[in-house]
């Protein structure tokens, strides 16, 4: 669905878009692992906030690792064990929605339930959970067109916070924005269209702005 | 003075640390160390704290005192943690360690809402807390610690509401309370980092007869066998075998609380066997021009550690653009981004081929630079380490939702 120009600047329903950010606190888990058997015990028995840790760690941290591998066990499995075959493999999971973080668990154990033998990683893998530090920003849209412009300026930390951590972490079943954008202007085939954006392809919190700014142009202007 | 680092970090950093610290603004804050000079603890409290100060916080810094025999016990204890089994620790100085702990908690006042005690040497402390959230700040690898010497302080850190470390490696599996990763940091801003004249790395390089148009390859660091100084000047012979005008800087620093120094300095003397090229370099603590001044006329920078606690002087090479050479130990590993900002070798003829290859490829070099610049902007600023504190004090108080 295209609006015309004018359709950027309403309120629709008057709910404001207000931008938080996150921050995250790093925190040991007392798992880990030195094999691959151990590797897929420890996702077995991880909790939700440690899966998430190493699930979204590449796309929200500020690293320069090439982006081959997309989450930290197929980095470790490819990068320490040296089994690059399942690393691309552990790479492919999907996270769009409405995949929920035990629906993601589940993909990963039956990649690496039939591989998961003996086989050591030159250091070990060391499960690290986090929690979210949450805080307010001082961008706020009340417009399609603010929402379209404060898109591209506020923190990368704000992207990922409302476009993963509220859904998969918080769980709010849902993106934010594509939320949002129901609610507020009953842009249902929007919502969609940014719903299907899978987070855990991206390997930066840039390269996911871009791909949820590339979506809602398209549809929008 | 914040303001100044937004050239560094982005205002949207700066937002996030102000409105972190807003949420903390009725907490006192109080940080304990061992030393208000020399080390990387007190430099990284020298800006710290009145960062925190101008971001609104009451925040204090106190440093414990002793006397000799209190600091050979701490000394004792720091070598047995970092190195195992292998030191002797004559039992006595445990009570030495816990009559210090009592004297400086009767002589400090301790009275706020959150206290981190940086290190051991100051641990013992928390047995006489009386109010206020607690962490313990660990700046050392405690992965394979004396395990006496550990059982003694375990006590005593069983007793923080969170302890801090640097990397998750050296987080303990017999620790119940939380364990918060948070790496150190450097500062742009420090005479150790800022910008200096070009002028400025020529005279002091010229100071002390290094020559300024030829290769250098620098290791900046005490004279330690944790270090490898030996593995630096065999991975500079091999290399000078093929760049033969190459020259090796090791700087370090007298170490008056560490008489192993003087014997590993004499060593690497021997090493170097009347080499001119070879200048090793012993420089007051306080000698941050020439650091970074050397820093940035290296060509290639060496951290050849075999244990290292973090390694800043990673670091700031990498802030100075010069891609690093580390070895696989502590946080070099997170600052080295092996085939990125530079790479990881164990062996001096490992660590030869890549000085080599760094200096036949400056465009490979350059590139590694810029990177390494950047990864080091994105994490290992001051300004990250105060958010993470900031966060540290807001998941440890539960206010850490919004």
């Amino acid at each position: 669905m295209k609006l015309d120009a004018k359709s950027l600047d309403t309120r629709g329903n008057g709910i404001p878009f207000k931008f938080y950010t996150a921050y995250y606190v790093s925190l040991y888990s007392g798992m880990q692992a030195k094999t691959l058997r151990q590797l897929l015990e420890g996702v077995k028995a991880a909790d939700s906030r440690v899966l998430f840790h190493h699930l979204f760690h590449t796309i929200r941290t500020k690293h320069l690792i090439p982006p081959k591998y997309t989450n930290d066990f197929a980095r470790w499995v490819g990068e320490e064990v040296g089994d690059e075959d399942l690393a691309a493999e552990l790479s492919d999971i999907s996270g769009a929605e409405p995949a929920t973080l035990e629906d993601i668990r589940r993909e990963i154990v039956e990649i690496l339930e039939p591989r998961a033998d003996e086989r050591a990683g030159r250091e070990k893998f060391i499960f690290v959970g986090m929690e979210p530090v949450v805080v307010k920003t001082d961008y706020v849209a009340h417009t399609l067109a603010d929402f379209l412009d404060l898109l591209e300026v506020v923190p990368g930390e704000s992207i990922v916070y409302h476009f993963v951590t509220r859904r998969v972490l918080e769980g709010a079943g849902r993106n934010d924005f594509s939320t949002w954008l129901e609610k507020n202007f009953g842009l249902s085939e929007v919502a969609a269209q940014l719903s299907k954006i899978d987070p855990l392809m991206y390997n930066s919190e840039e390269a996911l702005r871009a791909a949820i700014l590339r979506t809602l142009k398209k549809a929008l202007l | 003075m914040i303001e100044k680092y937004a050239e560094f970090v982005g205002e949207q950093e700066i937002d996030a640390i102000y409105k972190l610290a807003q949420r903390l603004s009725d907490l006192s804050i109080l940080h304990v160390n061992s030393t208000a000079a020399g080390g990387g603890v007190a430099e990284i409290l020298q800006r710290m704290i009145p960062l925190m100060r101008e971001l609104g916080l009451r925040a204090d810094w106190k440093v414990i005192r002793g006397d000799e025999e209190f600091f050979t016990a701490t000394k004792t204890f720091h070598n047995a943690l970092q190195m195992g089994k292998a030191v002797e620790v004559p039992p006595h100085l445990y009570q030495v360690y816990e009559k210090w702990q009592e004297i400086n908690a009767n002589e400090l006042d301790l009275d706020y809402d959150v206290v981190f005690i940086h290190d051991p040497q100051p641990a013992g402390l928390v047995k006489y807390r009386k109010r206020g959230w607690w962490i313990w700040r660990c700046h050392i690898d405690l992965s394979t610690p004396h395990p006496e010497v550990w059982a003694f302080l375990r006590r005593y850190v069983s007793q923080y509401h969170a302890a801090i470390f640097h990397i998750p490696e050296f987080a303990r599996d017999d620790l119940e309370i939380p364990q918060l990763v948070i790496p150190p940091s450097i500062d742009p801003l420090s005479p150790k980092n800022r910008e200096i004249p070009h002028t400025t790395v020529e005279r002091v390089l010229k100071k002390f007869d290094v020559d300024p148009e030829r290769p250098l390859l620098l290791q900046v660091s005490r004279f330690d066998w944790a270090k490898d100084p030996l593995g630096v000047i065999q991975a500079y012979k091999y290399a000078k075998r093929h760049v033969p005008d190459l020259q090796l800087v090791y700087l370090g620093s007298p170490a008056h609380d560490d008489p192993e120094g003087e014997a590993v300095y004499r060593e690497a003397v021997k090493a170097a066997g009347g080499d001119r090229d070879i200048h090793l370099l012993m420089l007051p603590p306080d000698s941050h021009l020439e650091v970074n001044a050397f820093q940035r006329a290296a060509d290639v920078v060496m951290q050849k550690s075999i244990r290292e606690g973090f390694g800043l002087t990673v670091s700031e090479a990498l802030w100075k653009k010069k891609p690093v050479i580390g070895g696989r130990a502590g946080g070099i590993k997170i600052q080295v981004i092996h085939g990125v900002t530079g790479f990881l070798a164990i062996t001096p003829r490992t660590a030869a081929h890549y000085t080599v290859f760094l200096l036949r490829e400056p465009k490979i070099r350059e590139e590694m630079g810029r990177v390494g610049r950047e990864h080091v902007r994105r994490n290992f600023l001051i300004t990250h380490q105060l958010r993470r504190y900031l966060m540290a004090i807001a998941y440890v108080t539960k206010r850490h939702r919004a």
